[in-house]
């Protein structure tokens, strides 16, 4: 199964106001490696072009790409009151 | 005047316990949960070890949301072609209950109930962004600009602190103390479960797994529990070797566990219910921070309390007995009307005294056994290719269980000289 269809089924309330977490493209684009596309299990950063894209929307909030990025391209932080990732199961 | 004698940040079995503790004894407790509902934030590793619930809850074992109990714990090496498992099942756990499978959304919302009614105001779905602090101590919570004040703030945010870490009280988690959970829950039913894992009522099955088979170095352990009508099943990745390969996807991992021959017929015919990633603190005891300062406590993940020696994965028992101690210094605290780091000290001495810092402290260095070569490849290679040995039929005259031994030990690439000094290293951090 696809990791793309396993994200299709969980449930969020996504903040339109607010990004979670930021990057600094200026940093990805001196990147040598990309773990961050490796690492985050929610397939957040894709590499297009050789550029980084990020996408909140899909985080489930597990911290991954805060320690995986070795360069100080993350800006993590919680999502804010009540939104973000919600699990039926945990 | 402070609007509360103590604030909990997180409602988890660390947060919730300590809440329950305190409230049931008069403390004016708030427990904030950024979650809404409670636990859906949360996930586990599976199960829930111990009794020590029993102290704030007595009758935990009938009320409490449990899934199924552990009656059968495998532990397991995966290969390529091959399981090679010990597959304890006893009497002895039917009788005196070990441990249960939870899953997290329903066991932490019931915590946070018990908290409710034992006095606590529980509010959810809040954010703490950061702690109120004032001549250097913390003096309560910033929710939104908004400060709310407490003698005392618990700290329960689990693996992944970001209040604790924005104040400097824990260290930024790092390759070495997290690894990254990732899991499945199916659903395939009460009767299924039961035939296919050789279960009667509410007995359980628990797995653990070396990922032997995982190619390019990296190193990741697995996990398999039945609940009542659903299965978790989860890997946790080492994020220094993921790191050190660059070129595998951590997704891709969770997948090649759920389709490897011996473990994708345990949940066949069983749809996904949901995909899910949480930290799991891998720190030892080196890595612990202070668990107390002026106005504060740490508990649970957040103050380093999961452990894991290869069989066994213990988090939510420590988190229940740290948050209830963090309680007790709490209450004590709160009589001699005194929340500095001198009084709160004391959480820190009945922690020396507890099992989850004896644990920690008696299995230093456990990780360096629990994520080494030995274990994720020479010793499934070795047992592997013995097996194999021994129990095919070749129609030659056969071999001493030495020779195959030997024969295997060249083929695994492993030293007799490492061999041995890992295999001495096991027996005593293990």
């Amino acid at each position: 199964m696809e990791i793309e269809e396993k994200l299709a089924l969980l449930n969020y309330k996504t903040d339109p106001e607010y990004e979670h977490i930021t990057i600094n493209p200026k940093i990805c684009e001196t990147c040598p490696d990309h773990f961050c596309t490796f690492a985050c299990p929610a397939k957040c950063y894709t590499l297009i072009e050789g550029r980084i894209n990020f996408k909140y929307e899909d985080c489930v909030e597990c911290g991954t790409c805060d320690v995986a990025c070795a360069h100080g391209s993350v800006m993590w932080t919680n999502p804010k009151d009540s939104h973000g990732i919600k699990y039926k199961f945990g | 005047m402070s609007e509360f004698d103590v604030i909990v940040v997180g409602a988890g079995p660390a947060g919730s316990s300590a809440a329950i503790k305190m409230a049931s004894q008069g403390l004016n407790v708030l427990l904030v949960e950024r979650g809404d509902p409670v636990g859906s934030k949360n996930v586990s590793g599976g199960i829930l070890w111990g009794n020590d619930l029993a102290a704030i809850i007595p009758d935990w074992e009938k009320s409490a949301p449990l899934e199924r109990y552990v009656e059968r714990k495998v532990t397991s090496f995966l290969t390529g072609d091959s399981e090679i498992a010990i597959d304890f099942k006893t009497k002895k756990f039917q009788e005196k209950k070990t441990g249960y499978s939870v899953l997290r959304t329903r066991l932490d919302s019931f915590l946070a109930r018990k908290a409710s009614q034992s006095g606590a105001m529980v509010i959810t779905g809040v954010t703490v962004d950061a702690l109120a602090m004032k001549d250097g101590r913390v003096v309560g919570i910033i929710n939104e600009g908004e400060t709310i004040t407490a003698d005392c703030v618990i700290l329960a945010e689990g693996a992944n602190p970001r209040v604790a870490m924005a104040a400097g009280l824990v260290g930024k988690p790092n390759d070495r103390t997290v690894g990254i959970g990732v899991k499945h829950v199916y659903k395939l039913g009460e009767n299924v479960i039961n035939e296919r894992f050789n279960l009667r009522g509410n007995a359980g099955f628990a797995g653990e797994y070396v990922l032997s088979f995982l190619e390019g170095g990296v190193y990741a352990g697995g996990f398999l529990y039945t609940n009542k009508d659903t299965v978790s099943m989860g890997v946790v990745i080492n994020m220094e070797t993921l790191r050190k390969n660059g070129n595998t996807h951590s997704f891709d991992i969770m997948e090649k566990f759920a389709q490897h021959p011996f473990i994708s017929g345990l949940v066949e015919g069983g749809q996904l219910q949901e995909y899910s990633a949480h930290f799991v603190y891998e720190g030892g005891y080196e890595d612990m921070p202070r668990a107390y300062g002026n106005g504060y406590m740490l508990v649970g993940d957040t103050a380093g309390f999961s452990f894991s020696n290869g069989m066994i994965l213990q988090g939510m028992n420590y988190a229940i007995s740290s948050g209830i101690l963090a309680g007790e210094a709490a209450i004590e605290a709160k009589k001699d009307n005194d929340f500095s780091a001198e009084s709160l000290s004391r959480y820190q001495k009945k922690l020396d005294n507890s099992p989850a810092v004896l644990d920690k402290k008696n299995f230093q260095g456990i990780n360096n056994v629990v994520w080494s070569p030995m274990v994720h490849r020479a010793i499934p290679a070795l047992l592997e290719s013995s097996l194999y040995s021994m129990l095919y039929e070749t129609g030659n005259p056969k071999k001493h269980l030495s020779q195959i031994m030997m024969k295997s030990l060249k083929s695994s690439g492993m030293n007799s000289k490492d061999l041995m000094l890992q295999g001495y290293r096991l027996m005593r951090r293990m």
